[in-house]
């Protein structure tokens, strides 16, 4: 009896997940969400939104003293009147049910945000009832939040009674991402990006559920973050106003965390280190070869160990991203001190460059981080990396898969179609796109983490960093978000629906482009926003 | 230290109007022996002329990277300052492209940086008309979609929120050309449903819906000035369709006589609701002595028009679009900066009927994502020619201060998070070259 009754009640949850999910693929058309959920149903009815839409927490285990869910749901009332002005003293006795508020149920109590915290939420909102309110639950306060992105998402402003309303009740939504690391690159070496403008590409990232902000703070050109241990290193500043103080990034960090966005800082050793030198000359090989860090100085590697031992009070995201890419050794074997050191120490350059990589991996790890590191590393050492390395594949298609192979962790970044500064890629490109690409084997597909977007500075800076950004970045973001199911096969099944995306980013302020054209293309001509 | 600032506004009225009193002065005095406090004070005789102040005190504000704090340096300053016109806009046209209200106060709140104070809101064009006219509920039909209109609430939200900055807003009809999408919710108001522009002449309903919208807007915008267009107006459609040709005979009028008529009788709706018309040259090029002397002339086809406008005693807002279209790409910053207001004007009296100039986003090409790149930092190369002594701005020596200035202004814009492009690109809106400093391209 006990078997029967289990039996009939799992073929009733088959049926009902079976449903959902048909519901979810058949009717994707007349979905306006972004990225797409897990599962959706949804009805046809309106529902009014009550002008003092409240947020109620009862039963929910999260204590809120940080405020995060409370500053989530002032951000939600504030992105959905954004578009109109809400007529305050409407008095609605119209047919539709008002909806008087949400309510929130978060059952961990902890709002630390690590990597693979759980983001999943399940959102209802009643067709009826008195009073009606919406209901939301999640593991944790981040699955919270972009719930309350999605629920954005399905008010609309009516132009007749200047009220917000909510669509398509009664909806029944289940999600969760497909990855766990979802991110976009910022470059702040090739163009100083001002302190606004960050905390703007933050905000926007979020209505897109990624999670991770790839700092890439310096490089070749400058050095704009404070480093208190070497407090001469931000002389490589591209000038004195155009730097961050700790405190600036440490506000990056709180902004972006407060969204359920992770920071991840990265110092690209031993290339695209040159700016360095500014301050302290004597990490170049010498004064006209002044690229890769000098090997052969233990000074090089008290640098190194200063600037993370700074950056684990700043950034407590649990990885940190060495770089390792592009290292050209030439300026090691010319310069004669250190070709001399290289000999004693039977190096040439491949394994000097090994040797460097792997030095600071364990300056790294003891600081608690664990470490990310550019395909270049895997493809001419792989074996050597720590194992717990994650591989940050740029290069081509392809690397995950041996990544993977090799039992390391993978984040996919393919430059022929994830490179926003590639602006001939379009957002088919982007949305096309699949990290487990000949990836069959769970286990494998398991050590793919997920995938970034990399918005590299050479011609970007405050002026255009949004629109070469976006909507691409939102396609790429669909790609890790969605259920590969739901994922559409031909992008212009999605084209709609990202065109409804692009002009929200824009009611929002934020300056997306048009889908037409690769990226930061201008309107061709006079139109709609939503057919552009 | 610094720890306060007084401000003293001698007017109580806060009434913006063409010609509001913006003249301002600003103390900061040094430390001394006796205190460690210094102070700050702005006086005005309005409070646009203390927010005017208040603008240009930010911009002795530098944060100092060694003690982490905001600094004021080179005290002690006196500054003692007044804008040069009164008129100092920027067209945004919203038309062509939908441009969301948040876009449109980030624009309405840069604008205040660069102490400009005239929005020339180009609401309506051919391609779609996006605002709500109860009186002629239907009109908004024409908009693209129908998420992409204001309410008349949002109108008024723009308007407030400009007047909190200084700024007034100033609504554009642009007639009879330029309203093809007024006919798509009024049909009537095309001469045929195959010759759509301009509005239809022979038709009382035209002029009453004209003046219905008139008495709409009079509700949301209380700038005196209202700019009626009159721009481009290929009158092919009256002479070729059956019924205005034959009013026209009727009428013992040419198409020529015909335009008159409606930029006239639109002038005299306007001017009955209190409004002061503006119109584009065109007008005034092809019928000066019949526009209402209270006529202020919108030029923008070429030089030479406002001392002909002067001269004929019009006033004038100087908009050649050689220089100040913003959508002409392919102007540098120092084109737009030495473009002239008063140039081939020499008489006192008639320089005073120059009311100031207007640099012109029109939105072709120019939407929520590229519109703020399109202005910046050219507009503010334009708001210092509106703003600043001629003295002080003229001479071809000031260039390489006036670049260095500017690119250090675009700088702070973008510090403030406005998306100003680069300053010496060949092109406007264009990327940044290469890697480097802010302050350097």
């Amino acid at each position: 009896m006990v078997m029967r009754k289990l039996g009939l009640r799992s073929i009733l949850f088959a049926v009902v997940i079976h449903i959902l999910v048909i519901s979810a693929v058949a009717d994707i058309k007349n979905l306006k969400i972004w990225p797409m959920p897990l599962s959706v149903s949804y009805g046809h009815r309106i529902l009014q939104l009550s002008n003092e839409f409240v947020l109620k927490t009862e039963g929910s285990k999260y204590p809120d003293a940080s405020g995060i869910l409370k500053e989530g749901f002032s951000r939600l009332l504030d992105v959905i009147k954004v578009a109109h002005v809400v007529d305050a003293n409407f008095s609605y006795e119209g047919p539709s049910p008002v909806l008087k508020g949400i309510q929130v149920v978060i059952l961990s109590p902890s709002d630390e945000l690590q990597y693979g915290v759980d983001e999943s939420y399940n959102l209802t909102i009643p067709e009826k009832g008195n009073p009606a309110y919406a209901f939301l639950t999640a593991k944790t306060v981040y699955g919270a939040l972009h719930g309350l992105q999605t629920f954005s998402q399905a008010c609309h402003f009516n132009f007749t009674t200047r009220t917000i309303e909510v669509h398509q009740v009664p909806w029944t939504i289940v999600d969760r991402p497909r990855f766990s690391y979802r991110g976009l690159l910022i470059d702040t070496s090739r163009h100083y990006l001002p302190l606004p403008v960050i905390l703007k590409v933050i905000d926007s990232m979020a209505y897109a559920k990624l999670n991770v902000l790839h700092w890439h703070i310096v490089d070749t050109q400058s050095f704009p973050l404070e480093i208190p241990s070497y407090p001469k290193l931000w002389n490589g500043a591209y000038s004195s106003s155009e730097r961050y103080t700790v405190a600036d990034a440490a506000e990056i960090v709180r902004y972006a965390g407060r969204r359920g966005i992770n920071v991840l800082a990265e110092l690209d050793v031993p290339g695209h280190a040159k700016s360095w030198g500014i301050g302290y000359p004597s990490l170049w090989p010498s004064k006209d070869c002044q690229e890769p860090l000098d090997v052969s100085n233990d000074f090089t590697f008290k640098v190194i160990d200063g600037i993370l031992s700074d950056f684990s009070k700043i950034f407590k995201y649990k990885f940190v991203h060495l770089g390792g890419d592009e290292v050209d050794t030439s300026c090691w074997t010319l310069t004669p001190r250190i070709n001399k050191w290289l000999k004693q120490h039977r190096l040439y350059g491949t394994t000097a460059y090994e040797y460097f990589v792997l030095r600071a991996q364990k300056i790294a790890i003891s600081h608690g981080y664990e470490i990310i590191n550019w395909e270049e590393t895997f493809n001419s050492f792989g074996n050597k990396l720590s194992p717990k390395t994650i591989i940050h594949n740029w290069l081509g298609g392809g690397v995950a898969q041996q990544v993977t192979a090799a039992g390391l962790r993978c984040i996919v970044s393919n430059q022929d179609k994830w490179y926003l500064d590639h602006i001939d890629t379009t957002w088919e490109d982007f949305y096309s796109n699949e990290p487990l690409t000949n990836i069959t084997n769970p286990e494998q597909q398991r050590l793919v983490i997920g995938g970034e977007v990399c918005m590299w500075g050479e011609h970007i800076d405050g002026s255009n960093i949004e629109t070469t950004i976006w909507p691409r970045a939102a396609a790429a973001a669909e790609r890790l978000w969605t259920a590969y199911d739901n994922i559409a096969k031909n992008p212009s099944q999605a084209a709609r629906r990202l065109a409804h995306f692009r002009c929200l980013l824009n009611q929002r302020g934020v300056a997306s482009g048009p889908l037409t054209g690769g990226g930061r293309a201008a309107p061709e001509e006079p139109g709609s926003c939503y057919e552009q | 230290m610094i720890i306060k600032v007084t401000v003293i506004v001698h007017s109580d009225n806060d009434e913006l109007q063409l010609g509001v009193d913006e003249s301002y002065s600003l103390l900061v005095s040094k430390s001394n022996e006796h205190s460690i406090i210094g102070e700050l004070s702005i006086e005005a005789n309005s409070i646009y002329g203390a927010l005017r102040g208040l603008e240009t005190m930010s911009q002795l504000c530098i944060f100092d990277y060694g003690v982490k704090t905001v600094q004021i340096h080179k005290a002690p300053w006196f500054i003692q300052d007044k804008p040069r016109f009164a008129y100092r806009g920027l067209l945004l046209d919203t038309s062509r492209h939908y441009l969301p209200i948040e876009i449109i106060k980030q624009i309405v709140e840069s604008m205040s940086y660069a102490k400009l104070n005239v929005l020339h809101w180009h609401i309506i064009d051919e391609e779609s008309f996006p605002l709500e006219v109860p009186s002629y509920p239907n009109l908004w039909k024409g908009a693209y979609t129908k998420w992409e209109r204001y309410t008349v609430e949002d109108a008024i939200e723009i308007v407030d929120f400009a007047k909190m900055r200084g700024i007034n807003v100033m609504a554009e009809v642009d007639v009879p050309g330029h309203a093809e999408s007024w006919g798509t919710g009024y049909p009537d108001l095309w001469p045929s449903p195959s010759c759509k522009e301009p509005l239809d002449v022979s038709k009382n309903y035209t002029f009453d819906v004209i003046s219905g919208i008139l008495a709409d807007m009079r509700k949301i915008f209380p700038f005196e000035l209202f700019h009626l267009g009159g721009d481009e107006v290929n009158t092919s459609c009256w002479a070729t369709t059956p019924h205005v040709k034959q009013w026209l005979k009727d009428h013992n009028m040419t198409s020529k006589d015909a335009y008159q008529y409606f930029v006239l009788r639109a002038q005299e709706i306007a001017i009955s609701q209190n409004w002061t018309p503006v119109n584009w040259e065109e007008t005034f090029n092809n019928f000066p002595s019949k526009l209402n002397p209270q006529t202020v002339v919108h030029n923008w086809l070429g030089g030479g028009v406002c001392p002909k406008a002067v001269a004929s005693g019009f006033r004038c807002i100087y908009s050649n679009q050689g220089f100040w279209y913003l959508d002409h790409l392919d102007v540098p910053w120092d084109k737009v900066y030495y473009a002239e207001p008063l140039e081939g004007i020499k008489s006192i009296s008639e320089q005073k009927l120059v009311l100031g100039g207007e640099v012109c986003m029109w939105g072709e090409t120019a939407d929520a994502s590229d519109v703020q790149q399109t202005i910046w930092p050219r507009a503010a190369a334009a708001a210092e020619r509106l703003w600043s002594d001629k003295e002080t701005t003229s001479s071809t020596n000031t260039t390489t201060a006036a670049l260095q200035r500017l690119e250090y202004f675009r700088c702070l814009l973008t510090m403030r998070g406005v998306p100003a492009a680069p300053v010496t690109n060949f092109y406007a809106r264009r990327p940044p070259l290469g890697p480097g400093s802010c302050y350097e391209q």
